[in-house]
């Protein structure tokens, strides 16, 4: 606990600055630090995929990242996806489909699906399969996954 | 697991044998080695030191020596543990007299892993412990090369023993093609720590 | 009643939550002054513990205190066992051993707990788990199932005089006699190995102590939250008013998150009243490896007994089941496997005889389907085989086999998982097996296109297995309903839930009697301080048996608020309905008055309140059925192997579901997909590799492979509604359902496709990897 180091990240358009161990995960940073848990843990070893976030945009496994290494970056979770209230258009698919079941890995799929609609806004379910296989789901067999997707591209378009 | 290999070593067989028994040029060649004392007449014990990526482990390593035959044969015990599992095992080691100058080292045993190596390795065992075993020979023919040097020629060369960094280096070189095509990375770390071990039962702790 | 809620595909009330990521799961809890645990495991799986040196540790900064067995002191005891055969079951052997919270003397399994750290972070209380120096020494290892039992092997257990854990026969009818008269004896040897549940999120406690109301409450990703508060409450010496144990969100459970007690469990809460602090412990994935249950392992030795028109005469095996280094969970899971070994069929003779295991490795309970997997694996292996023998088509020998719709009621004269007679209660085989071979086009592909195809040299096979499934055991559940002066409901039930969308399917429930919108229903499950009798979700029982509880309370409530708002209304009950969250004259929809006005007066604050009356509208109820209902289901597939990799793809997945009624289609559909997703990894990919020495060697996502959506393919559904006479709803269980005859699928169908090559699939799971053996001659090693 010696050597602690100070970072600025923003996070769902929010600058966070903290004094930390370099050691420190991303995601248990976002977890603990900033008390985002809408970000999940599923492996710590990078395979799962529920714990994806975008790093400027882009999905990274928050699990295989120190928190220093943000510094400076843009964060988004899931938290920044859409409210309750006010839910985003992958969301509210995933609602209507019955894309998630017990909903732990829902967030680090939604946070994959964010950058790969914006590059491909009309997937065929092939390129959904290949998109999510990096994303591991014990509850859905994922096929209301798939399914969600597709009808987030419909909401999307229109 | 079962291990096995074999390695030419570029001088005669007395001479393989000599350095093969002597734990200080063991301790440069193999990066890692914190200690290796000879205990007793066939006993060594040792600290093994591995540290590549974020993975950190120490191993406490016995070694035992048995049925020498002076130059041409012997069997290694060993046991480790430490941080990232367990080692022990036991093996043959033979040294053949090639005629020509060099000397054929083959090695040959039963190695049991258990912990952390065990559970996350175990995949790329095989293909990776003989990618160590050559590093490390390796590392020792090279300090026979230049004992043998400094005997003939009379001239004093240092052996200068491959860096820590520059040896895993080499281990993950090897490694790349397996590593990258798995779905994982650190787990490269554990390996090293296995093989290492490996080798030092196996092959180098004389 | 107007608008029907049950049945329909309703989208559920608990997923904006979960979307937006603010659902609390376990590892979301945070309390100020929380102090984090890890715990220093055992690398051997079975080693004699000399030592454990821990000064080290504790002085590294921030580590608060560490326990070994010995500092236990009294209240080190093992866990304890969760469902023994009771006395009234006749010749049963059967040893309890139970779970510890450290090892005192001997390390069992690798990866059992020796040592916990408390520390103020989890990364310190990791590196001072690496402090810790232990001392064993290592002993012989029980690994082989049938070495285990020999004279001369060493002893999981050595105040034992084996590692035989259990032994029991059943009987039905006279197998011998049967099989004198048979044509056709097929016999064979069936290998089953281990797989995992790997839910997605690890198990996880945190504890909190609060040592001025002196209470304890627990946040535990368990499946069984008030078993696990009741157990909490003994083991602790407190009543169990002082303690609350709640389940919050859980991601996913699957099975192993109903073992009681786990070490941590048993350990976190007691640390936090020892500390006075609250304490959270979260398992990591390594962990969850060595840390959480497992099953499947078992051998059978098995023969059918049939005459030559293909019909069953009987069935006969032995079999070894691995229960792992302890059997907290009692004869379930083989007990289990003896209720599925004779399948959909009316099988007059039956003898089998189990014996349970103790090994060196993790412990074994039920992950999703609970040993019927492997029933049904055996009676449709033999099933296949003896088709094969007597040219027979595979479908026609299952059709002529069927229990008769006429026959349910349908006894099986031997004992069931609960210890009490095997009954089939419902079911109307024929009907979907002949959709489901419709569905899957069987005919046209047996005739037409498979024989095309193979002309071409492509490897395609098919497959059809029926199966029951018993579900919906009892005891009982209970639920709490409450209608709120707001006018919305609450509901309170005491099992937890992992994902089936209680929150939606028991809030439908609810819905149809008191007239309110769905969204209106708000749940709570999983929290003892709201809802305290009950077992939990296992044994694909919750809308079964909970489903049931809370429509029973619904119905009690309904009645209070008709009797209230007659009087109110002065209009005879009779005439009243409730709608839109009004109680109204059916005739004069004008007249009405809404729920939450009634709530208001069925508590008054000033007045006298009749005598016999209750406050509120608001009732609590019960379900227990008298015996499980049994589900049925097909499931077809069409695939394609490539004899150069074995690589199996999967072309078509047909299911065809009898779980009675149905209170929410969607969610079936969304157990369906998933029990088949995990039917597919435990047949083909995942398997649990121990070596030699039980060390686990695919103790990660990257070597233990979990089937990601390029290997699951789309499943088409389709249903039949048999209701079960047994409750209300009628409803019988389908969690489990998808997972249990898809390794007997697996093999039926690659046997199928790989016919050039005449193997035979005598073991599961397969993979590539043995698949390629099997063609090209290995034996099992």
């Amino acid at each position: 606990m010696s050597n602690l180091i100070d970072v600025t990240v923003t996070v769902n358009g929010k600058q966070y600055e903290r004094t930390i161990e370099p050691r420190l995960l991303l995601s248990d940073f976002l977890r603990h630090e900033l008390g985002l848990t809408g970000t999940h843990v599923g492996c710590e070893h990078g395979v799962c995929g529920s714990c994806t976030v975008l790093l400027d945009g882009k999905a990274v496994r928050s699990c295989l990242m120190f928190a220093v290494q943000a510094q400076g970056h843009e964060v988004m979770t899931v938290e920044g996806l859409g409210t309750i209230e006010d839910l985003h258009p992958i969301q509210e698919a995933f609602w209507e489909a019955h894309g998630l079941q017990c909903g732990f890995c829902t967030p680090g799929i939604l946070m994959t699906l964010v950058p790969f609609l914006e590059e491909n806004p009309d997937p065929n379910e092939e390129e959904i399969r290949e998109a999510i296989s990096g994303n591991l789901c014990r509850c859905t067999g994922y096929q209301h996954i798939v399914d969600a997707v597709k009808l987030a591209t419909e909401k999307m378009r229109a | 697991m079962r291990i096995e290999g074999e390695y030419i070593f570029n001088g005669p067989r007395e001479d393989v044998w000599e350095i093969i028994r002597d734990p200080e040029v063991l301790t440069k060649a193999l990066p890692g080695t914190q200690s290796l004392k000879q205990v007793s007449e066939s006993i060594y014990e040792g600290e093994l030191f591995v540290r590549v990526g974020p993975v950190v482990g120490s191993f406490s390593g016995r070694l035992e020596v048995s049925n020498e035959v002076h130059p041409e044969s012997l069997t290694l015990t060993v046991e480790g543990e430490g941080k990232p599992g367990f080692a022990k095992g036991s093996g043959d080691v033979q040294f053949i007299d090639r005629g020509d100058g060099t000397t054929l080292l083959k090695y040959a045993g039963e190695v049991q892993i258990g912990g952390k190596i065990a559970s996350v390795g175990q995949r790329l065992l095989d293909t990776v412990s003989k990618s160590m075993a050559r590093q490390g020979l390796g590392a020792v023919d090279e300090a026979l090369q230049a004992r043998i040097k400094a005997k003939t020629g009379g001239e004093q060369v240092e052996y200068k023993p491959p860096s820590e960094v520059e040896f895993a280096a080499a281990v993950a070189k090897d490694m790349a093609s397996e590593v990258f095509s798995s779905r994982w990375v650190w787990l490269v770390v554990a390996l090293v720590a296995v093989i290492i071990l490996a080798i030092v039962f196996i092959t180098s702790f004389r | 009643m107007t608008k029907s809620y049950v049945g329909q595909r309703i989208k559920r009330n608990e997923d904006p939550r979960l979307l937006t990521g603010q659902a609390l799961f376990v590892d979301d809890v945070q309390i100020p002054g929380m102090l984090h645990a890890a715990f220093l495991r055992s690398d051997y799986a079975h080693a004699r513990l000399r030592g454990v040196d821990v000064t080290k540790a504790l002085k590294r900064e921030g580590v608060v205190a560490i326990y070994t067995a010995r500092d236990m002191g009294d209240d080190w005891k093992p866990g304890p066992p969760l469902v023994s055969p009771p006395a009234t079951v006749e010749n049963v052997v059967f040893h309890s051993r139970t779970q510890v919270p450290l090892v005192k003397d001997k390390v069992r399994y690798a990866g059992e707990p020796i040592a916990v750290v408390v520390a103020t972070s989890r990364y310190i209380a990791e590196d001072a788990v690496d402090d810790i120096v232990v001392d064993l020494e290592p002993l012989e290892v029980v690994v082989d199932l049938e070495k285990a039992l020999a004279t001369d092997s060493p002893r999981v257990h050595d105040d034992l005089d084996s590692n035989l854990a259990a032994h029991l026969s059943q009987e039905k009818g006279n197998y011998q006699a049967a099989r004198e008269k048979a044509d056709l004896v097929i016999k064979r040897r069936f290998y089953i190995d281990r797989g995992a549940a790997a839910a997605m999120e690890n198990r996880g406690i945190v504890a909190q102590w609060d040592v001025k109301s002196q209470q304890l409450t627990v946040w535990d990703t368990t499946q069984a939250p008030i078993p696990i508060r009741n157990g909490l409450a003994a083991r602790l010496g407190l009543s169990t008013h002082q303690v609350r144990v709640i389940a919050p969100f859980v991601g996913g459970g699957f099975g192993p998150k109903i073992m009681m007690f786990y070490p941590e469990e048993m350990l976190i809460p007691w640390l936090s009243i020892q500390l006075g602090r609250p304490i959270k412990w979260i398992e990591d994935r390594r962990e969850n490896f060595f840390a959480t249950t497992q099953e499947r392992q078992q051998i059978h030795d098995a023969e059918m007994a049939l005459a030559k028109d293909g019909k069953i005469l009987g069935i006969r095996h032995s079999f070894i089941h691995d229960t792992g280094a302890y059997d907290p969970y009692g004869l379930t899971i083989p007990l289990n496997t003896q209720s599925h070994a004779m399948g959909a069929y009316d099988v007059p003779n039956y003898f089998s005889e189990l014996k349970v295991v103790f090994t060196n490795r993790v412990i074994v309970t039920p992950v999703r389907g609970a040993g019927r997997p492997q029933g049904i694996f055996l009676v449709e292996r033999l099933l296949d085989l003896a088709a094969k023998e007597l040219g027979v088509d595979p479908v026609e020998i299952r059709k002529k086999n069927f229990i008769p719709a006429n026959a349910f009621p349908y006894e099986h004269k031997i004992i069931d998982q609960a210890f009490a007679p095997l009954i089939f209660d419902s079911g109307n085989y024929l009907p979907a097996m002949e959709k489901a071979v419709s569905m899957i086009g069987y005919e046209q592909f047996v005739k037409e296109e498979q024989p095309r195809l193979r002309k071409e040299g492509r490897h395609v096979g098919i497959a059809v297995i029926p199966f029951i499934e018993t579900t919906g055991v009892g005891p009982y559940e209970g639920a709490r309903v409450t209608v709120e002066t707001s006018g919305k409901v609450s509901v309170a039930t005491g099992v937890g839930t992992q994902g089936q969308g209680h929150f939606t399917s028991f809030a439908q429930v609810v819905a149809d009697q008191l007239g309110v919108d769905v969204r209106d229903v708000h749940l709570v499950t999983g929290d003892t301080a709201e809802f305290h009798w009950g077992t939990g979700t296992f044994a694909s029982r919750g809308a079964v048996v909970a489903g049931n509880a809370v429509h029973a309370a619904a119905k009690a409530v309904r009645a209070k608020v008709l009797k209230l708002a007659s009087k109110v209304l002065n209009t005879p009950e009779d005439e009243l309905e409730l709608k839109d969250g009004l109680v109204r004259v059916a005739d004069i929809p004008q007249r009405s008055i809404s729920l939450g006005e009634l709530a208001v007066l069925a508590n008054p604050l000033r007045g006298a309140v009749e005598p016999g009356t209750e406050p509120g509208l608001e009732a609590t109820d019960y379900f227990g059925p008298r015996y499980g209902a049994t589900a049925f289901a097909v499931h077809a597939m069409i695939i394609e192997v490539d004899p150069e990799t074995m690589m199996v793809d999967i072309k078509r997945f047909v299911v065809v579901e009898d779980c009675g009624t149905m209170l929410n289609p969607l969610l079936v559909e969304g157990q369906i997909h998933g029990g088949v997703s995990m039917g597919i990894g435990h047949s083909f990919y995942e398997k649990l590799h121990y070596d030699e020495n039980g060390q686990l060697l695919n103790a990660s996502f990257a070597d233990y492979l979990i089937p990601t959506s390029m290997e699951v393919p789309r499943v088409e559904i389709g249903h039949q509604e048999t209701p079960s006479p047994l409750n209300p709803i009628g409803s019988k269980g389908a969690g489990e359902a998808g997972a249990i005859p898809v390794p007997a699928l697996f093999a039926q169908a690659i046997e199928n496709a790989l016919a050039d090559y005449d193997i035979e699939i005598l073991e599961t799971p397969l993979s590539p990897n043995r698949l390629f053996e099997l063609v090209h001659g290995k034996e099992k090693e």
